[in-house]
This record gives structure tokens, C-alpha cells and sequence, in this order.
């Protein structure tokens, strides 16, 4: 039992005190809940005038798609901004570098901070984000045993993302602009990753291609469980690309850091 | 009002004084704060950190406005006439740029021509001046972030230059830059002064800064001016001390020597305090070179807290009233201070 | 105003002295764009239309907003950057020059990154707009105008950092008036939809120019040149006020 605590403490320590400091920050807090309410109420607000329309929009109800995109902006806004970019800027400085030193897993203790700060974050957009979905659209559809699901979607969406950005911004062990790659990120997460539309909604042959892509287990999984689709089995698929995403995390910063060796940073 | 032509004044400040921050917890920068300065007079404004020195240029210069007391600059109230004064003072502040960094010196001079309504044939003709009178033509055409600081602090000269401003403010002009670019920039300001009367008023923590330019030096702490007067004289009373630094090689005897004070004596450091006036540095040196293993030696001026410090022994000395003046912001001189001790030697 | 314009070309030589960096940005920005337009397309696949706003109508919108804004925010770099410029003490330079100020920090910093919305925008309206020479009319008008409101809103409220002394509030109304004008103001209802006609004014940014380019209006064209007029004496009155509280940061800071 000792054994498995000293095991995780590296993890829980360093999240922790990540946790800690992003309440601490007020005026970030502040900046990042107001971001996230404005941009769920827009989108929708426009949801809730196209399905007016009709009644529904591929086969989502107005309060559905209220829910829908209240879930997907938590998943995505639950996670410091430009990520890829700060990490990347962290490498090409010099400042992973010296971490490797420490004696802990690189990647670990960066994922512990960083999952720390984002699913604190998560947590307190949440509150106000649930109070006013079901303000404008009632209570959730489901509610009750969907809870069940949709709150281990989201950790897991914010955590497959979170270690995501990390492979991305591994590219700075390579390249000196990063942007590139951070901007194609996010624009892969907004409309194939189901943030700024359900899968449903593209047409056919970009949501097969999207349903192959990790992009859709981060905020599109936790929404559309949100909205009251009862799909337990993608939280399987979350899981799987779980798996993927830390496999190719560790790949990629173990073959980073033999570059960092061989070059000398 | 008074006209500044007739009298001959460039600045007349009385009483001013400036407060930074909420009623509660706000700091008095400058506070009653007089000072007058006669046109092509070079002032030095001298005072230790946050004395008050940026912040009553800003006032001057009308980028501040006073909380009290009054101001005229070339005839004009500066926060209120700020448009007409900035066309007839030049700026420069160590710390910032008017030129563009990514733009050659000339391409932001030609920004800069055209915001005094200088005509492009004027422009061009002055730029010429200026790169002759700088030494600078060639600097011109390079992107400014190429230059050295002290090419860039010429072309910076040029730029504030370049609507002949009849007064020139100077904030920490000589900052950063090496002996070489700090002489020459000094020479400038001197040449400046001579050939066309420009005012020159500049602040600095340099000592040779104030002895090479000015003629005449304010020293200001706490926001007042606590010293006023000629450069000669301050020379002869106060800067006539430099300390004469040995890097000792081996063992030395004590420097025995009238005017002359030990300051620190260990087995690697001499630091001696020389009265210049009753003993010139030569056969300090001579006497030093002689007796001692010297693996380096440097002679250097006392930095300009100590000589402020000194202006503050005088004063008080003289009038024990001004003691408690001293009080609201004496400078603080660390317990082994080299002149200090010399002087009471 | 000769001062003014040599400032303007200074601002966008020194923007565009990087040439790899200048293109880049602008490719950037494009690509941003057609994401957007990309998703107005696949919206529209599912959705004949909004309260009366169809893909075309749309697409219009998001020209105006593109080239506006990225006049504003490009060409008007500084508009929204007074906090940072007042907490910096940046303002000392422009009050040692005989200049207006305000008028002098706007046109002073060119963003390269926001001219590819300009250019974008510009293309996107010649694509989809239908131009006639009335309606390309209608759209420089309606641009320069919602760049005018976009610049005077954001320093607007950029100028509570003279009281306030930090730029939270006023990035919050950046933030919000920039998501807010992306969308039909029409899809808003209520006390949202009016608060876009008034206090953050969304709705003249880019719905009102919009819908005048296709159906021009004199009331809804008054209220733009209206508003615009307001928000921009707002801007000019709370900066000029401003600035006598201006305290010079940190700037100069070895005194």
C-alpha cells in the first residue's frame, strides 16, 4: 500500500500545488470564466435559433445542443490557453532541459502540473456553466445516471488533450516555430474535434474521418454525452486514446531528449 | 506673463510637487520642488534613486501633470501647452527610443520631420548636419537594432536634434554605453551648447558625466533641491576625492602619504581615498608602483551617492536646521564608506 | 495630418521589415479564416437558415467583420493595447511629440498578423458579395465605420486602466465584443440583443454594414454613423481625461 502512495506522489505533489495555484489566481479565474460563458452562450445561442427553425438540428433538440455546446467549450476552454505554444516555448529556452536533470519522469511531472491546473479549471467552469445551460435549456437530458458518464468523459477528454499538446509541442525539440502546429491543433479540435459543431452536423465523409481522430475525444464525447445520448461506449474509445496519446508522449520526449543529448539543446 | 526671452530663462519651477497613487497609500515624488535655469545654461539634476529627478523632467516636459505649484518652460506652462513646448525642447531618455528599431535612423527622422512640419527639403539638409556634426552619417542607413548602443544613442541624439530644440532634456544619456561613446556623446552636448546656445538640462548617476558637461549642478533628494551651485566649485569641494583602487600581487605596506587615507587594506586589495587637492594622484601612484606587487590598478571617481552624502555633511554642518531636513530621506551610505571615513580622517 | 500619415507608413515599414515573419503571419491568418468560413459552410449544409440570416448573408458578415476588424486591430494596432501602454509608461514617448496623442498611438503599431484578416476579408466579399458598385460602396462605408466603432470601443474601454491602474476589465471587453460581432446579432433575443445595440455594441460592428450592404437603409445606416459618433467622442473624452491621471508606469525606471 506504501508503496503504490510513494508511487503516485510524485504525480499527486506536483498536481496538487498546480491545483492550488489555480485558485489562487483570481483575476484568471475571472478572465477564463467569462471567456467560457460568453463564447457557450453565443454558440448556443446560435444552436437555439437554427433548431428553432426546425425543431432540431441532426437529431439534437435546442436544449440539447444548449447542453451540447456548454459541455464541448468546458472540455476545451478546462485547459490553459495556447498550451503547445508555452511548452514549446519552455523547450526551444532550454527549460525542459533542465527538468530532465530532476530525477523524476519529465513527462510526468509536466503532465501532473498541467492535469492539476486544467481539471481544477474544468471543475470551476462547471459550476456556472451547468447553472446557466439549465437556466436557458432546463435540466440536463439524462440526468442522474448520465452523471455517471459524462464526468469521467470530461477528465478524460481534458487529459487526452492536455497530453496531446504535449506530443504536438514535442515538435519544438525539432523545429524553431511551433505556431504552425499549434494552429493546426486547434483548428482540428474546433471543427473535427466536435467543439464548435457535433459530429452529426459534418457531412459524411469528414465525420468518418473524424471519428478516426483523437480530436473527437475531447470535446465532442463528454458534449454528446452531456446532451443526453447515452453512448457509454465512448468513453471506451476515450480510453483507448488514452492509451495512444501517453504511448506516443513518451516516445516522443524519449526521442527528444536523446536529441537534447546528442545536440546539446 | 514674464516673457522668457526677455529675462533670459529657460525653466522657472516654484513650488512644485507631484503625488503618485490612491489618497491612502500615495507617495510625494517631488515636493516643493524650485529651480530656475537660464537659457544655454548646462544643468546637471542630479539625486539618487527615486529622488524625484524622472519624475520632475515629466513634469517639465508636460508628460506629468503637477498636484501643485507652478511651471514655465520656454514661456509656456508644460502640461497645459504641451503641444507647443514638445515643438521647441528636444527629449532623450537613456531608457527609451524614438527610433524604430526594425526602420533605419533615417526612415523614422522622416516620421519624425514630419511630425515638426519640417519641409523635405530642410529635412534632408539637417539630417546632413546632424550626421556631420554626430559622426553619424553612416549610421543612418542601418536598421537601428544593428547599431551598438552607442551608435544608437547618437542616431537617438540626432532624432531629438532634428527640429533644433532650443532646450534639451537628458535623461540618463550616458547609460550603458562604454568610456569611449560616453566622451563623445559628452563632447557633443558640450559642442552643442557652444555652437548653437542649446539649453542643455541633464540627469545622470555619473559623476564625470556632471564635471564633463555641466557648468552648473541641482542636487535633488527627497523631491527638493538640496544643493545648487557651480560645477567648479563642487569640483573643488566635493569631487576632489578619487579612490585609487591596487590589486595587490604580495604582501604591502601601509601608503603613508598626506591626503591620503587607507580605506581597506587586506592581503589582495589596497583602496586608498585621495584628496586631490593637497596631493595629486601622480605621486600617489609613483609611491604605490614603488612599495607595493601590484597586479592592477584602476583609479576611479567615488560614486555620486557618496558625493551627495557629502553635500548633506556640508549643509548640515553649516546649518544644523537642515539636519532634519535630511532626515526624510538621508541617503544611506553603507557602514564602511571610503570617503566618509576619509574625510573625518 | 502630413505627420499622421508619415507615421502610418512608419508604422507599416516597420512591420513589414520581416518579410518571411509578415507573410507567415498573414497565411496564418487566412488559414484562420477559412476554418471559420468552413464552418459557416458545413452550418449551412444542415440549416436553410437563421432568423432570416442565410449562408450568403453570412459570408457578408464575415467580410465586413474581417476587414474591419483587421483594420482596427491591424492598422489601429494600439487601440487595444492602452493598458498595456499607460501601465508601461509607453506613453511618454508620443507626449514628447508635438502631436495628439491618441491620434499619434493609433496609427503608430501596424499588426501584421490582422492584415491577413483584411486581405481575407476583402477577397471573401469579392467572392461572395455580389459586388456592384453600389453594394462595394456600401462596404467600405459600412468597414471604415465598424473599424471607427471597433478602435473607439476598445480603447474606450481600454482607458479604465487610468482608474483602475491593471487591463483585466477592459480584456474581458475586448474578448467579449470580438466573439459577440463574429455572429448575427439577430440571434440573440431580448436584453442580450439590446445590450448589443447599446452598451457592447456587436450588433454595429458587423450585422448592421451587413445588412445594409444587402438592403440599404436609412435608419439602420443613421444609427451605425450614430453610434460610431458616440462611442468615438467617448474614446476621445475618456482618454484626454485620462491622461491627466496618466502616472508614466514604471517607464524610465532608473530614475
Amino acid at each position: 500500500m506504501n508503496a503504490v502512495a510513494g508511487g503516485v506522489r510524485w504525480f499527486l505533489v506536483p498536481a496538487g500545488m498546480a491545483a492550488r495555484r489555480m485558485i489562487a489566481d483570481r483575476s484568471g479565474l475571472v478572465v477564463a470564466v467569462f471567456f467560457y460563458l460568453l463564447v457557450s452562450v453565443t454558440l448556443s445561442s446560435l444552436w437555439r435559433a437554427a433548431a428553432g427553425h426546425q425543431g432540431s438540428v441532426a437529431g439534437y433538440s435546442a436544449d440539447s445542443l444548449t447542453w451540447y455546446a456548454f459541455a464541448a467549450e468546458a472540455a476545451i476552454c478546462g485547459i490553459a490557453v495556447r498550451l503547445v505554444d508555452e511548452i514549446g516555448e519552455e523547450i526551444a529556452t532550454g527549460v525542459v532541459t533542465a527538468e530532465m536533470l530532476r530525477p523524476a519522469s519529465v513527462v510526468g511531472v509536466r503532465l501532473a502540473t498541467v492535469l492539476g491546473r486544467s481539471l481544477t479549471l474544468l471543475g470551476v467552469l462547471l459550476v456556472p456553466g451547468t447553472a446557466l445551460a439549465w437556466t436557458i435549456a432546463g435540466p440536463p437530458p439524462g440526468l442522474g445516471p448520465m452523471v455517471a458518464l459524462v464526468l469521467p468523459a470530461f477528465a478524460l477528454a481534458v487529459t487526452i488533450n492536455v497530453i496531446m499538446q504535449h506530443v504536438a509541442a514535442a515538435a519544438s525539440f525539432w523545429l524553431r516555430d511551433i505556431r504552425a502546429a499549434w494552429f493546426l491543433y486547434q483548428k482540428l479540435v474546433f471543427v473535427l474535434g466536435g467543439m464548435l459543431l457535433p459530429l452529426e452536423v459534418l457531412p459524411d465523409s469528414l465525420r468518418t474521418v473524424a471519428s478516426c481522430l483523437p480530436f473527437m475525444a475531447m470535446a465532442y464525447v463528454p458534449a454528446r454525452l452531456a446532451a443526453g445520448h447515452p453512448a457509454p461506449e465512448l468513453l471506451v474509445v476515450q480510453a483507448g486514446w488514452l492509451v495512444v496519446a501517453v504511448a506516443l508522449a513518451v516516445a516522443v520526449f524519449a526521442a527528444g531528449q536523446r536529441r537534447v543529448e546528442v545536440t546539446g539543446g | 506673463m514674464s516673457d522668457d526671452g526677455e529675462c533670459g530663462e529657460a525653466i522657472r519651477a516654484t513650488g512644485l510637487a507631484k503625488r503618485f497613487g490612491a489618497a491612502g497609500r500615495s507617495v510625494e515624488a517631488v515636493s516643493d520642488l524650485t529651480v530656475s535655469v537660464a537659457r544655454g545654461e548646462r544643468v546637471a539634476y542630479i539625486g539618487p534613486n527615486g529622488a524625484g529627478k524622472s519624475t520632475s523632467i515629466k513634469i517639465l516636459t508636460g508628460i506629468l501633470r503637477p498636484t501643485a505649484g507652478s511651471a514655465r518652460v520656454l514661456g509656456l506652462v508644460p502640461w497645459r501647452e504641451r503641444r507647443r513646448l514638445a515643438a521647441r525642447i528636444g527629449t532623450l531618455f537613456g531608457q527609451r527610443s524614438q527610433l524604430w528599431p526594425d526602420l533605419t535612423a533615417r526612415q523614422s527622422f522622416t516620421m519624425l520631420a514630419a511630425i515638426y512640419g519640417l519641409g523635405s527639403a530642410k529635412e534632408r539638409l539637417r539630417v546632413a548636419e546632424l550626421g556631420e556634426l554626430l559622426g553619424a552619417t553612416e549610421l543612418f542607413d542601418a536598421p537601428v537594432r544593428q547599431l551598438s548602443l552607442g551608435q544608437r544613442m547618437r542616431c537617438e541624439l540626432a532624432a531629438c536634434l532634428l527640429h533644433d530644440p532650443e532646450i534639451l532634456f537628458l535623461d540618463e544619456p550616458t547609460i550603458g554605453l562604454d568610456l569611449l561613446a560616453k566622451q563623445r556623446l559628452r563632447d557633443l552636448l558640450v559642442h552643442l551648447n557652444g555652437t548653437c546656445g542649446t539649453t542643455v538640462f541633464l540627469t545622470s548617476h555619473d559623476v564625470a558625466d556632471i564635471e564633463h558637461v555641466a557648468e552648473r549642478v541641482v542636487i535633488i533628494n527627497a523631491g527638493r533641491v538640496i544643493h545648487d551651485g557651480a560645477v567648479a566649485a563642487l569640483r573643488r569641494d566635493l569631487l576632489a576625492t578619487k579612490l585609487v583602487d591596487v590589486g595587490l600581487a604580495g604582501p604591502a605596506p601601509t601608503i603613508d602619504l598626506p591626503g591620503v587615507e587607507v580605506v581597506e587594506h587586506n592581503d589582495t586589495v589596497l583602496r586608498l581615498a585621495v584628496d586631490t587637492a593637497s596631493v595629486s594622484i601622480r605621486a600617489v601612484l609613483d609611491t604605490v608602483l614603488d612599495r607595493c606587487e601590484v597586479s592592477d590598478i584602476s583609479v576611479v571617481d567615488p560614486p555620486l551617492e557618496q558625493v551627495i552624502a557629502r553635500v548633506y555633511t556640508a549643509s548640515s554642518a553649516g546649518a544644523p536646521e537642515d539636519a532634519s531636513t535630511g532626515s526624510s530621506g538621508p541617503v544611506e551610505l553603507p557602514a564602511t564608506d571610503p570617503v566618509r571615513v576619509g574625510r573625518q580622517g | 495630418m502630413r505627420g499622421t500619415v508619415a507615421v502610418l507608413r512608419a508604422a507599416m515599414r516597420d512591420a513589414t521589415a520581416r518579410r518571411a515573419a509578415f507573410w507567415w503571419q498573414i497565411s496564418v491568418m487566412v488559414a484562420n479564416d477559412l476554418i471559420w468560413v468552413l464552418f459557416w459552410m458545413i452550418f449551412f449544409t444542415r440549416v436553410p437558415s437563421v432568423r432570416g440570416w442565410d449562408s450568403e448573408k453570412v459570408l457578408l458578415l464575415f467580410a465586413v467583420l474581417t476587414t474591419g476588424s483587421g483594420l482596427a486591430l491591424g492598422i489601429l494596432a494600439n487601440c487595444r493595447r492602452i493598458p498595456v501602454l499607460v501601465r508601461e509608461g509607453a506613453l511618454d514617448e508620443v507626449l514628447t511629440l508635438p502631436v495628439s496623442p491618441l491620434r499619434h498611438l493609433l496609427v503608430s503599431r501596424v499588426d501584421t498578423v490582422n492584415l491577413g484578416d483584411t486581405v481575407f476579408g476583402v477577397v471573401l466579399f469579392l467572392a461572395v458579395g455580389r459586388p456592384t458598385p453600389l453594394r462595394a460602396a456600401v462596404f467600405v462605408a459600412g468597414v471604415l465605420l465598424s473599424t471607427a466603432l471597433l478602435a473607439s470601443f476598445l480603447v474606450l474601454i481600454g482607458c479604465a486602466v487610468f482608474v483602475t491602474g491593471d487591463g483585466e476589465s477592459s480584456g474581458l471587453g475586448t474578448h467579449a465584443i470580438l466573439v459577440l460581432s463574429s455572429y448575427p446579432a439577430d440571434i440573440f433575443q431580448g436584453a442580450t440583443k439590446m445590450l448589443l445595440y447599446t452598451v457592447v455594441p456587436a450588433g454595429f460592428v458587423a450585422s448592421v454594414p451587413a445588412r445594409l450592404i444587402d438592403r440599404p437603409d436609412l435608419t439602420d445606416a443613421a444609427a451605425l454613423v450614430l453610434i460610431t459618433g458616440i462611442f468615438a467622442a467617448l474614446a476621445w473624452t475618456a482618454f484626454t481625461l485620462g491622461l491627466h491621471r496618466y502616472a508614466s508606469g514604471s517607464g524610465w525606471r532608473r530614475s
